[in-house]
């Protein structure tokens, strides 16, 4: 017996468009994870990353009938999300910290001393990236956390593949001296 | 001062070279950048599975029960079937002096149905203003080389397919002229079913991700397209 193909990401935005709202949830669940990573990361806390996403989803509702290009609704979507994480930046957002972490230790392999001190490490690399400007965190995160390659976060952001790379070395540098006076 | 890596080093980061790739004097520096990202947690990050509830839940509140909005979509749907304008082209094979007879009929008709029921000027113009669809408004684009044109935006749900323009001539100039309900409508040309062209003789409006968006308002009855 045949499996039924998922509906395309074009096909659930017209069936809303149409008046099935019910259909947006296939959306959510599809997109919800997606980028949470990104979202944690450029704004400092899961929660955060969570409310971020949750108006970023609702907005994508509001302004579906803006979506040109129903077949692109990710990276429409991402942009929404993009937008929602800068504006909270600009707005100096919520206390900023490091990446909720306390599992680690009772977690780690490598016994409680190893895990403090990496756990240090880390802290101390999410203190420093916060210190970029959102351009660079956000081409960092990308790249070095959700694994991208320039292309492809050329054709989410709209940013030139050149101009990532100058963000990025300059953030490179930028986390050299910040943790170089935090040693 | 900043201390900045060394180009190579950069391109180690950016995963382009290995750390055999560099010459021996910058391997410790190569080292020393592997280990600044090192610690970066790339870890998923978990939401909280009541997320999609608290999302659709204000999706409902806002768009109202879903039957509600299924039935006013479908009803703007039949609406917009019913008031979108359409070229019809008629051919008639008629005999002159049937035109003539034709043409008197029509004048005897309205003399003598004019003079008992036409109602008062103001009437009419009232009447035309709450009955129409909508304003009609000629959309023109000079796009020459052009294979085809469409117009999409907030009336068509931004259907790439739906609105095609009709190129007059050789000329470079496409047109097609729409009804519009009264409000404001957002709108870009779509090029040979690519390019995305915001109207250059209408203003635009950021649609918030990056683009232009043309934007034509139109006024209730009695008022004007902007």
């Amino acid at each position: 017996m045949g499996r039924a193909e998922p509906a395309s990401d074009g096909a659930v935005v017209r069936a809303v468009l149409a008046g099935d709202v019910e259909q947006f949830a296939v959306l959510v669940r599809r997109y919800r994870d997606r980028y949470a990573r990104y979202a944690a990361h450029m704004l400092g806390s899961a929660d955060a990353a969570e409310d971020a996403i949750q108006d970023a989803l609702i907005r994508a509702f509001d302004q579906l009938r803006h979506c040109r290009e129903p077949d692109r609704f990710a990276g429409w979507f991402f942009l929404i999300l993009r937008n929602r994480c800068f504006a909270e930046r600009r707005r100096g957002f919520r206390e900023a910290r490091p990446l909720e972490d306390s599992q680690e230790v009772a977690t780690s392999v490598d016994g409680p001393d190893g895990a403090v001190e990496r756990i240090e490490r880390r802290r101390a690399l999410e203190r420093a990236l916060l210190v970029l400007t959102p351009e660079q965190r956000e081409v960092l995160v990308l790249k070095h956390v959700q694994g991208l390659p320039y292309e492809e976060i050329a054709q989410l952001t709209g940013a030139t593949v050149a101009s990532l790379k100058m963000r990025m070395h300059r953030a490179y540098d930028r986390l050299r001296d910040e943790l170089e006076e935090h040693r | 001062m900043t201390r900045e890596f060394h180009p190579l080093v950069k391109r180690l980061l950016d995963g382009e070279l290995t750390l055999g790739d560099l010459p021996l004097e910058l391997r410790r520096e190569g080292e020393e950048a592997l280990r600044l990202l090192a610690p970066l947690d790339r870890a998923p990050v978990t939401l909280s599975p009541a997320l999609d509830a608290r999302v659709m839940a204000t999706l409902r509140r806002r768009a109202g029960s879903p039957a509600t909005v299924r039935e006013s979509f479908r009803a703007r749907r039949v609406w917009r079937w019913i008031s979108a304008p359409r070229d019809v082209e008629i051919r008639l094979r008629v005999r002159p002096w049937a035109v003539g007879a034709l043409a008197a009929a029509a004048v005897l008709a309205t003399l003598v149905l004019g003079r008992s029921s036409a109602p008062p000027v103001g009437d009419a113009v009232a009447a035309f203003g709450s009955t129409r669809p909508g304003v009609l408004v000629r959309f023109v684009l000079y796009a020459p080389g052009a294979r085809r044109v469409a117009i999409a935006g907030t009336f068509n749900q931004w259907d790439r397919e739906a609105t095609p323009l009709a190129p007059a001539g050789r000329t470079g100039v496409w047109t097609t002229t729409l009804a519009l309900a009264p409000g404001q409508h957002q709108y870009a040309f779509v090029v040979d079913g690519a390019r995305w062209v915001p109207d250059p003789a209408a203003p635009a409006v950021d649609d918030g991700f990056g683009r232009r968006n043309s934007v034509v308002a139109i006024a209730g009855p009695g008022g004007r397209a902007l």
